[in-house]
């Protein structure tokens, strides 16, 4: 009977280590701890997982730049030289963040030297996050160095960021997740902002910067869970509360109609007449832009 | 003793039941399976699982922000070249429907959406005579 009690707990120890998900180095696992241990939101996990997946990929907003006719400017990027001051968690997720905006934005632009010099930056950063597995450098080595392949490079690093989420998240990390999508998306705004203060009269640039009203409101909310226990996150939400009360003074109004549906081939077409007016004037895009840009050097330098 | 080894039996089986529940779908094959099945000029952006757990969900949902000029497309993967019953249906910030791929007694593997509205969009995943629950989809957008 001994052997038998015995032999159930060796298996319920077995099965209990077997579930606990991915492999972090002890390093990593300590600083888990600790980092849960201060920012446990008092949201459940699922909320905090819905609101994080409804962020828009900052790819949307490189396309429409480059489909809109602008020109390639590695000028308005965050350098890859500044990666060694990045040594907290809080720097490195949300240069990481920062990173993949730009990473992003070269391989739309079929740029992939420097492509790779991202590439290398965001995986010296995700190591540093004990999250560089999910970075297989030779295959994007192979990927960079052609041309031909950068259709394959784009769907590897989404693939590779939608992975590194999810396995935050996993690891009960996700304000690490907050301020990569965070970083990610300010670089993102940050970018559009530039072009925009080139190109005032491009009405579809200055709706885009008008639309990020919605996604800055559930960056708001993520950054809210956890900066009561943390201070750097505090700080961050603190300027970021000055970008939203810019955001605030855009109305945005919407206008419903009925769908119609229309198959062909086994896919569904919607039509759908329903419409947003944003109302963004230019000078609502230049105060955007400063202030923007003050809280992205806030996070790059 | 007796009532120990009950206990830790009675817990070793619910352990082991759940993990069989588990390895019945695993979703990642329908999600890797279904991205180059995207539609011509849509960039992959995200993947979502549809794990009905044998049927004790009847209903999956996700959301993202769908932004005006931009067309979205939702493609599903399941067993087979079929859908396996799994329907995806979109609903806007006001939760009212704006499409669905189960169109005329047809399920549909995809809808394309082309966006004419920036908000906050619900994608939501149900089964109708579903027989595994279990599948996977991806989200491509194009200008």
């Amino acid at each position: 009977m001994k052997k038998l009690s015995l032999l159930t707990c060796i298996g319920l120890i077995t099965l209990w280590s077997c579930d606990s998900g991915s492999q972090i180095d002890e390093q990593a696992f300590l600083d888990s701890l600790q980092t849960a241990e201060n920012n446990a939101p008092v949201i459940s996990d699922e909320v905090l997982e819905s609101i994080l997946q409804q962020i828009p990929s900052p790819l949307e907003i490189a396309v429409l730049l480059k489909e809109s006719g602008t020109n390639y400017d590695i000028s308005l990027l965050n350098g890859t030289s500044q990666i060694s001051s990045y040594n907290s968690n809080f720097k490195k997720a949300l240069n990481l963040g920062v990173y993949g905006t730009d990473l992003g934005y070269t391989n739309i632009y079929e740029q992939n030297q420097d492509a790779f010099e991202y590439l290398t930056a965001i995986r010296d950063l995700a190591e540093g996050l004990s999250i560089g597995q999910f970075f297989d450098f030779g295959v994007i080595r192979r990927l960079a160095t052609n041309s031909r392949n950068l259709d394959s490079l784009l769907l590897i690093t989404t693939k590779n960021f939608n992975n590194i989420n999810s396995s935050l998240q996993e690891q009960q990390r996700a304000n690490l997740s907050v301020l990569l999508l965070t970083g990610g998306w300010l670089e993102a705004l940050h970018i559009i902002c530039q072009v925009t203060e080139k190109n005032m009269d491009n009405d579809e640039l200055k709706e885009r910067i008008g639309e990020q009203k919605i996604i800055l409101e559930n960056i708001m909310l993520l950054l809210s869970f956890y900066s009561e226990s943390n201070l750097n996150i505090k700080e961050l939400a603190d300027r970021m509360a000055e970008l939203q009360a810019q955001f605030d003074s855009i109305d945005i109004t919407q206008t419903y109609a009925e769908s119609t549906l229309e198959e062909v081939n086994g896919i569904v077409t919607i039509s759908n007449n329903s419409t947003t007016t944003i109302n963004i004037t230019d000078d609502n895009v230049r105060e955007i832009s400063r202030i923007t840009s003050s809280i992205r050097d806030y996070i790059i330098d | 003793m007796k009532a120990i080894v009950v206990v830790l039996s009675i817990a070793f089986s619910i352990l082991l039941s759940v993990e069989e529940v588990k390895a019945q779908c695993d979703p990642s094959v329908y999600t890797e399976a279904c991205i180059p099945q995207l539609a011509e000029g849509f960039n992959f952006v995200k993947s979502y699982e549809i794990n009905g757990e044998g049927g004790a969900k009847d209903k999956i949902e996700y959301s993202y922000v769908f932004a005006k000029g931009t067309q979205y497309f939702l493609n599903i993967c399941a067993e087979g070249d079929q859908t396996d019953g799994i329907v995806v249906s979109l609903y806007d910030s006001n939760r009212k429907k704006v499409g669905t791929s189960y169109a005329n007694g047809n399920f549909n593997r995809g809808i394309i959406y082309p966006c004419n509205a920036t908000g906050i969009y619900y994608i939501t995943f149900t089964f109708e005579g579903s027989q595994s629950h279990c599948g996977g989809a991806v989200l491509g957008f194009k200008r």
